[in-house]
């Protein structure tokens, strides 16, 4: 048995949101429960109602409106991986998917969860950073946009106020030509939590790179954009490189130290530039 | 308590369950079908996978009162008429057993695979199992049983290719 907790299954992102309101902080809502269900076994929550919304059928859709892709925030990240829509806009984020955890989590697991379980080392968020993703969030009072950049507060906080879930996670059109990629640094060469996790963009119009660091600061920090003009992945790693270093905090944990999160973040920072502007070679 | 209908192995189940038993609980300990283990009930070690609606899923992380109106698959399911699975035979055939408390999980997590790519690169075997670990006997003799059950699914066709007595230039 794991804890005391009673279920319901929303029918509706409104039924779901009056759950949650009514019955307050006793209350969570419950996606693919990869981590939720975890932390109640170990004790680490002791929520009494888990409120179902994996069954609302609008927080499973991926479509595209006007441009922008609409990733519902219960498709389950095996989904993500094998979205042809999101391979062909975003390869960065099909590649952070299929590096998280295993193939069976990733059938339960969602990208919403991972959004809002914000952890400093979530797979999910650089890529989306970089991407310039919002959320759609809704709540009792109605409904508003958060920029992904805004919504983790902290390490594991969101800006959700009580009530309120994510409903879509909104992908805005990725120029023709863009060249994305992600890389992890990992103990083992299977499923683990990154060391330090990178997502890069290369973006032709305004010949600029975007990075987003992983797992080294509070919240995933998306860097101040690159002048990519040089075309010189030495001199464009060697500025995100100092940008990175200069807003990393990292810490000591049972991963891997703070020490070696400072020194293999250049690394990491070379392999990215040189796989968006070589993305046949690189590492 | 939650009243529940699925289906186990092809046949309908309805029990009560409470919102906290999960899955592996319900099979285990309701069902009796003890061929699912539990090894670390955190979703690490993959001792525990089952199909449900034919995806591979960790049931410690699953609740039952989830698999309402849903169809789960377990190892039990492998054997018909008391013949195993080409699967199940493929992993004798290849001493890809030890002490066997991973096989259940690793043999769930290959028939999802070969339900959806039934001629799965080695790659693509060790992707699908990397969330079954193993702690006695290793990958390789697993890997080598995956591949010998999804050529097996081929035999028919192979046998009468390879029968000279049967074969247009006998």
């Amino acid at each position: 048995m794991l804890g005391d907790f009673e279920y319901v299954r929303a029918q509706t992102t409104a039924d779901a949101c009056r759950r949650l309101k009514e019955e307050g902080d006793r209350a969570v809502a419950y996606a693919g429960g990869t981590d939720l269900l975890v932390d109640i076994r170990n004790g680490v929550r002791a929520p009494k109602l888990l409120v179902d919304i994996k069954g609302i059928e609008a927080l499973t859709r991926v479509r595209a409106r006007n441009g922008t892709l609409l990733l519902g925030a219960a498709v389950m990240l095996n989904r993500v991986a094998e979205d042809a829509s999101i391979r062909d806009r975003l390869p960065a984020l099909s590649e952070a998917a299929v590096s998280i955890a295993t193939y069976q989590l990733r059938n339960r697991a969602t990208i919403g969860g991972n959004l809002c379980n914000a952890s400093p080392a979530s797979d999910s968020i650089p890529p989306l950073l970089i991407a310039g993703a919002s959320l759609h969030i809704v709540g009792p009072e109605g409904e508003r946009d958060v920029p992904l950049g805004e919504f983790c507060t902290g390490v594991k906080t969101t800006c959700l106020e009580c009530g309120e879930i994510v409903t879509e996670i909104r992908i805005p059109t990725i120029e023709e030509g863009a060249r994305t990629a992600f890389v992890k640094q990992q103990r083992i060469r299977g499923h683990d939590l990154a060391v330090v996790n990178l997502a890069g963009a290369y973006l032709p119009s305004d010949e600029a790179v975007r990075i987003a660091v992983g797992s080294c600061s509070p919240t995933p920090l998306l860097l101040e954009a690159i002048d990519g003009r040089s075309h010189d992945p030495a001199a464009i790693a060697e500025e995100a490189i100092r940008l990175a270093d200069a807003s990393a905090s990292p810490i000591s944990d049972v991963r891997a130290s703070a020490e070696y999160r400072r020194a293999v973040l250049p690394v990491l920072i070379r392999r990215l530039v040189a796989r968006l502007f070589d993305p046949q070679g690189g590492a | 308590m939650h009243t529940i209908t699925f289906h186990v192995n092809g046949a309908s189940q309805t029990v009560h369950v409470a919102a906290t038993t999960t899955l592996l609980e319900l099979l285990r300990d309701r069902l009796q079908l003890t061929g699912t283990k539990e090894g670390c009930g955190i979703g690490e070690c993959g001792a525990c996978t089952v199909l449900l609606d034919g995806a591979p899923v960790t049931s410690c992380l699953v609740l039952a009162v989830e698999v309402d109106g849903r169809s789960v698959e377990t190892i039990e399911g492998e054997a018909k008429d008391g013949q195993l699975s080409a699967l199940q035979q493929a992993f004798i055939d290849a001493g890809a057993v030890q002490c066997g408390f991973c096989t259940p999980g690793m043999i769930m997590s290959a028939r999802g695979l070969l339900q959806r790519n039934p001629n799965p690169s080695d790659e693509e075997i060790v992707e699908a199992i990397a969330g079954n670990l193993c702690r006695c006997t290793g990958y390789e003799a697993v890997v080598d049983a995956i591949a010998a059950a999804a050529r097996s699914s081929e035999a028919p066709r192979l046998l009468e290719d390879d029968d000279p007595a049967g074969g247009a230039d006998a």
